[in-house]
Parts: C-alpha cells; structure tokens; sequence
C-alpha cells in the first residue's frame, strides 16, 4: 500500500506530526480556563508547573528511582529464573511434558491477580512488589526462552557432537547463543510488562492499604488521587510513566544489535 | 501473416517509459521507442534478457502504468487506465488467498464489470464452466496455499477468461512451474485460446516468457527485445502450422526459429550471468543450442 | 536432570496403553497431579492455611462458590465488560487502522500523537480514571478500551500496508470498483492481521480488567479476590484466581475458534 518512501522535507513531517497534539492541547488549555477558578481540572500550563515543582521539590525523582529498583531487581530474578528454566524446558522433553501445562494454566492469570495473594505472604511492602513484578516478568522470559531453545537447529547440535564437544559446552556454546535473539527479544517484552506491573502493584498496594508505606511512582499518584486531590499532579506521573516505558524500549533496541551482532 | 489493411487491435507508438527513484530523483530508462502493431486474434510472444522491460510493456498495456512518452492505442482509442477488456495474469498469479478456486474464478464476474451483462444465475453458470474447462473440477473449493503450483496457474487462467477479455495478457505465467507441467499446460493453453477454431474467434494474446522454446511453440510472432534500456530488437513470423501439437518441436523450422532468437539475445544473457558489461566471449553455440531446444 | 532424546517417531509400534501415555490429555492430567503434590506438601511443611490453603480446601471453595452461584455471577460481569470493551476498542481502532494505513496524510497527522499515548499503560490512568468515572462499570471500561486500542491499531495498519500491490492490481484489470476494492480485497487481505491484533488486545485487556476491578469497581473477578483477602477467606481467593486463569484461557480458545472461523485461509500465512 503506502509504503513507498516518504519524499516530503524533513521539517514538513514534523509540522504535520505536531499539528494535532498542540490543536488538542491548546483546546485543552482553553478547555481548563474556560471553567470556574478552584477546579481542581488539569491544564497543560498548569501541569507544566505542576512538573517543575515535583521535581525540584516534591520528590518525584526519588519516588521514579524507587520504582526503576524494583523492577530492576524483580527483572534481574525473572531473567534467571525464566532462563534457567527456559533452558530446561527448551532442551528436555520430559520437563517440557511435565510443565507446559502449568505454565499454560497460569499465563492467563494477570500480575495483579497475585496482589491478594502476596500481601498475605509479604505484607504491603517491597517484597510484595516484587513478587509482581517478579511473576509478570517470568512468562514472556520463560516462554521465549523456550521458544529460542527449541528453535536452535539441530544440525548445529549434532556437528558440536562430532566434534566432541560436551553436553555442558554445548549448552553454553550452541544453545545458549541459538537462542540469545529470542531472549532479548522476551527481555524487551519482560521489561515492558514489568514496568506496567510496578505501577499497578503499587498503586493497589496504595489503595488497599490506606496509603501506608509502599512507595513508589504509583504510590504517589494514588496519594495524589485519594488526599490532595492533585489532577495536575497524576498527570505529570503519568507523563513519567510513558516517558520511562520510552526509555526502556528505546534502551533494549539500541541494546539489542549489540548483545546479537551476528543477526545482521 | 497478418492484414495490412485492418485496423490494429493494439498499437504501441513510440513508447518510453522512464523510473524515478524515489530519494535521489535518479531517472532510469526502462524502455525507449517501442512500435509494435498487433492484429486481433494474434498470439504474440515477448522474448528479452531479464531486466529488458517486458512486464513493463505489458503493465502499460494492462493501464498498470503509464508510458512517460508515445501512444498506446486499442481499437483507435487511448488507453488510459486499467480495465476488464485486457485481463492480465500474473507471474506469482496474483490470487486472493481467502477465496476458493470457484470464488477467485468468480471474482471479477461478482465484483467487477465483467459480471455486469449477467444475472447471477448466469454468472455462476459461467464460473462453472471455466472452472470445467481449465480442469479444476474437484479442487473448486480449495484455498489456493492447498493447491500446486500448475493448479494455481489453472485457476489464474479460469479467472482471466471468466471475465471475458479480448485481450490477454499473461507474464511469465508458467515460469513458477516444473518442467512437465510447463510442456502439458503450453498445449492447454493453445487449446483454450482456440487455436482450432477460426482465426476471428480468436483473443489477442500478449504472452511474455524467457524460454525461446515456449515462444517458438506458442506464438504467431516473437518480439525480441534487448536490454538497457528495454528495445524491440527484432519482430520474427513464427510461420509454424496450427494446430501444433508436442511432435512441432522436432520440425526443422522450429529449431531455426528458435536459433535465429537465440542469436539475438546471446550476447545480453551471457552478459546478465557474467554480470559484466564486456561482450560474451564467442560461446559454443551450437552445442548450448541443441540443449536447450531437445 | 536427565536429558533425553525424544525420536519423533514416539508412536510407531505402540501398544494403546503406550499410546494414552503419549496423548496430551494424559500429559496435562500428569502434570497437574504433579502440581497439586507439590502444592499439599508445601502447605504441610508452610502450615499456614491463611497463607496458603490446602488444594482440598480450595476445591471445596470452589464447590461452594459455583454452588451458590456467587462465581458464575462475577464471572460473568467481569467477561461482559471485557466483551464490551473489545467491542468498543475495535470499533474505534479498526476503521482507523484502516484509514491511517490508506493514506499517508492521515499517518502523518496523527501517528505521531498516537506513539506519544502509547508508552502511558492503561494502568497509569487509573487514577484519574477514577476521579472522572468514579468507582463503577465505567472505569474498568474504560481502561480496557484504551489498553485494546493500541494493538489493534497497530495491527491494522500493519496489515493494510503489508497487503500484496498485485492484488490490487489485480483486482483494477477486473473492473473492480473502489467499494468492491476496499469490501473484498483491502479487508479480507488485512483481516488475519486484525484477528492477531485482536487477541494480543484481548490478553492485554484480560490482565489489566483484574488490576481496574481491584481498584475501582464493586464487583467482578478482580473485586472478588479482594473481598476475600480482606475477610481473609484464603480459600476463596485462590478459588477466584484460578477462575481468572480458566476464564482467560476460554475466552482465547473462542477467539481462536472465531479467528479459524473468519480467516480459514490464515493457516496458509502462518499467522494462525
């Protein structure tokens, strides 16, 4: 269809992409002065404001740091724990028979349906955040790593047997490496669900524990929503949020090339 | 061969084309100074190195594309667009892979203009018979993925004369196929086109190949054409009798024919494999030839 | 571990016992027992049944619940508006896949706003979700239309501009006209493309409907796991948990069935 070139100047795509987001938030901002001073109604100027305060002194920084630990740390376990037993699965058939359907049964089972469950176990702290972050990031890992694994050509396996090699090496040399684009790939799509997991743990941790403790970007925004009643406020978060899901992908793309430079 | 008198059914006057690549604005002369009459009821081949512009000839004729300079007539009048009056098949036949062999027969009777003379009862009727007459009958209700490569070309050639054109043309369309199954649908094809009827009941047929041989067998003039850019090197009256059948091939004229082309573009093929510009290096035709002609 | 080489030739010569052994019912069967073991003797070595539940316990619960009707009840307001909103999202999404892969103009006006709200999850509107909607039918909605926007749109876009030229040509030299065009070429040729992006929304829609009932509203699956971790009826919200699971798993099996209903040519595009 149009997916021939686009010839047009460099400057003109950009206009033309500008072109409806500052219609919409122009409307917006005349939209919000249009209404009765004291409405607690978000504008664009006002959110502007609103941003330059949180960062310099509302915390907003420490509270997105907080958040990026977590899911770093929950991350760093689902990567082991999806690869090791990726690896497993991908290689033996016999663990594969024995798990898939479990793994299967729990896929459809969203991160946030284990909150109930983790707060009973670890209470409404980091541990619990971490349990959700852990579990959300786990089956795209897992199930990509499978995937690579069992989509390594066998003929590269069995040339590495001639050659005498070990079942260990072979493993370290020939699967793993086989499998490595499928895993980055499951890495990138890991980190994304993560992400959107931390936000909504601690948001529910939030709001189910009338604001104690968890901390946090989600955190926050719920505190925003519940007692100051600061749209502004949510709304910066939520840019935070969208600019650091940004960053991540960005970040596993420019990564990508570097960790697989043979997949041209 | 043909009356000079009548008025050509198709005349290309003059045609060029040129591309334009999209970023650099670099233009690439496709094909220069065409003129090609071709009279109603002609079979005619287009024979040329690859990249001499033959699926550009047809594309401008099937109004796919527009000539950049010179005419393109049928019947007197210009051509300005694509219509149901030059039913094209495709190299990779072009069929829509969610419709049956029945409904991608049926496509342009029940979507298009082609359909319109008819009720729908005759429409179906019509379906019906072409898919009878290419030899579908028991594959009519399979998706093109589940059928071979011969079966696919047989629904591609139902489509083409379901919608009843007086003009066909056909790109490469046996090219994807096996050898056998090339030689089989050749003689299909000359059956279809009605070859055994009279020279009036006849469609014009545009075909373009790069095997000489299928040229030769199938046609009533071969267009030679070279490459950069794409020229008409010389028109041969294939002066073959009809019908031809599988035992033409070992006619003597046949293997003139087919040398006399070969000698034409000799040069330009064996410099399209070399990949250099420099002339061929004087190959041992004749031993080539007999290959490729048995 | 042992690593076993499995010859893909399991079933030559096999007696009927050896051949159930194969089959993948047995194989699920097998596996959950295996499960559900591991799962008693973590309980009798936790022994904190507000913690975790014996399995039997469980079982009971979810007896008890489909007994009273109170499962079948919730599970039935969380898939209508899972349904309602999948409808919303397509109906929003589709046609204007279809017109920002059509023409150039609408991409470049209005991808660019599109890849600015793509990064925000659907869960980070929550909040202000909830001071618009409040705490009801309308916020779990909402979320879910918004988080099945964007891969339904994606996938339409990507499947209009992926669409063969040549059928297009092809459809020209048959007299096709544009109505006929875009109803039996441009949509069919996209559809398989659509029916993916449909099941990725669904998926996307399914996790995050718990996360929206959780918050905001007073019924469903997602309240009802609450409900009972503050009652601290254990028993019932591992019972609710697994029903997300099985109600998820339906749901993708009829979307399935739907997709090899809609596109039965998809198989031989390797989308299915």
């Amino acid at each position: 269809m149009n997916n021939g070139i686009d010839t047009s100047p460099r400057w003109s795509r950009a206009a033309r992409g500008a072109a409806l987001p500052l219609v919409l938030l122009v409307t917006w901002q005349v939209w919000a002065l249009s209404l009765p001073t004291g409405s607690p109604a978000p504008a664009p100027l006002r959110v502007l404001k609103a941003a330059v305060e949180l960062i310099t002194t509302g915390g907003l920084l420490d509270a997105l740091a907080q958040s990026l630990g977590r899911v770093l740390i929950g991350f760093a376990a689902a990567l082991v724990l999806g690869i090791v037993l990726g690896v497993l699965m991908g290689s033996s058939r016999a663990v594969r028979d024995n798990l898939d359907p479990i793994v299967e049964s729990f896929r459809p089972i969203a991160p946030m349906a284990i909150l109930p469950i983790a707060i009973l176990w670890f209470g409404t702290g980091t541990p619990s955040a971490l349990a959700i972050v852990t579990y959300a990031a786990f089956f795209p890992v897992l199930v990509n790593t499978v995937h690579g694994v069992t989509r390594v050509d066998r003929k590269l396996v069995l040339a590495a047997q001639t050659m005498g090699v070990s079942r260990l090496s072979i493993l370290i040399r020939v699967v793993l490496p086989g499998a490595l684009p499928s895993i980055v790939l499951g890495s990138r799509l890991a980190m994304g669900v993560a992400w959107t997991a931390i936000i909504a743990a601690e948001l529910a941790v939030g709001a189910k524990s009338g604001g104690g403790g968890s901390g946090g970007i989600g955190q926050m925004m719920f505190v925003f929503y519940a007692y100051s009643i600061d749209l502004n406020a949510i709304v910066v978060c939520m840019i935070m949020v969208g600019v650091v899901a940004l960053l991540i992908d960005r970040l596993f793309r420019w990564l990508e090339p570097r960790l697989i430079p043979w997949k041209q | 061969m043909t009356d000079p008198t009548a008025q050509p059914k198709l005349r290309l006057h003059n045609v060029t084309k040129t591309f334009t690549a999209p970023r650099t604005g670099q233009q690439t002369l496709a094909v220069a100074d065409i003129n090609l009459d071709i009279q109603a009821g002609e079979f005619i081949c287009i024979v040329g190195p690859s990249g001499c512009g033959k699926s550009t000839v047809l594309n401008m004729i099937a109004g796919l594309d527009r000539p950049s300079s010179g005419s393109i007539e049928k019947d007197g009048t210009p051509i300005t667009g694509p219509g149901a009056d030059r039913g094209v098949m495709f190299q990779d036949y072009a069929l829509m892979p969610w419709q049956t062999a029945q409904d991608n027969v049926g496509f342009g009777l029940r979507h298009g203009t082609p359909g319109q003379p008819f009720t729908p009862a005759e429409r179906e009727a019509r379906i019906n018979h072409f898919v009878d007459l290419v030899g579908l009958k028991g594959a009519e209700k399979k998706y093109p993925h589940q059928l071979s490569g011969g079966m696919r070309q047989r629904v591609a050639l139902a489509r083409l004369l379901a919608n009843g054109p007086d003009i066909l043309l056909m790109d490469e369309p046996l090219g994807a196929l096996d050898a056998q199954t090339r030689l089989i649908l050749q003689i299909e094809l000359l059956r279809i086109w009605g070859e055994t009827a009279a020279r009036t009941q006849r469609k014009t047929a545009i075909f373009i190949t790069h095997d000489i041989d299928e040229a030769v067998f199938l046609a009533d003039r071969v267009v030679v054409m070279s490459s950069h850019p794409g020229r008409v090197r010389a028109v041969l009256d294939i002066d073959l009798p009809r019908p031809r059948s599988e035992s033409i091939r070992t006619h003597p004229r046949f293997g003139q024919l087919a040398e006399e082309i070969w000698e034409l573009i000799r040069d330009e093929a064996y410099r399209a494999i070399s990949g250099s510009t420099d002339t061929a290096p004087t190959p041992p035709e004749t031993a080539t030839r007999t290959a490729t002609t048995s | 571990m042992k690593t076993q080489v499995v010859l893909p030739n399991a079933h030559i010569g096999f007696g009927p016992l050896r051949r159930m052994l194969r089959q993948r019912w047995f194989l699920a069967l097998r596996a959950f027992t295996l499960f559900a073991a591991f799962w008693w003797v973590f309980f009798v070595w936790n022994d904190n049944p507000l913690q975790l539940p014996s399995p039997v316990r469980v079982v009971a619960a979810l007896g008890s619940l489909i007994a009273t009707g109170e499962l079948f009840e919730h599970a039935l307001i969380s898939t209508t508006r899972l349904l309602t909103a999948l409808g919303i999202a397509i109906a929003l999404a589709v046609p204007l896949g279809f017109w920002m892969g059509l023409s150039r103009t609408a991409e470049a006006f209005i991808d660019p706003l599109i890849e600015l709200l793509r990064p925000i999850s659907g869960i980070a509107w929550l909040p202000l979700a909830l001071f618009i909607f409040g705490v009801g039918n309308t916020l779990p909605v909402f979320i879910m239309v918004y988080v099945g926007f964007f891969p339904i749109l994606m996938n339409t876009m990507a499947g209009v501009r992926q669409i063969d030229p040549k059928l297009i040509a092809a459809a020209a030299t048959m007299g096709v006209g544009r109505r006929a065009l875009l109803l039996h070429v441009l949509v069919p040729a996209a559809l398989p493309t659509v029916m993916v992006g449909i099941r990725l929304a669904f998926a996307a829609s399914w996790a995050a409907i718990v996360a929206a009932e959780l918050i905001g509203a007073p019924s469903g699956l997602g309240f009802a796991i609450e409900w009972y971790r503050q009652l601290l009826m254990t028993p019932k919200v591992y019972a609710f948990i697994l029903i997300i699971g099985v109600v998820g798993y339906l749901c993708d099996l009829g979307l399935r069935a739907l997709q090899h209903v809609m596109t039965p040519w998809s198989e031989g595009t390797g989308l299915q």
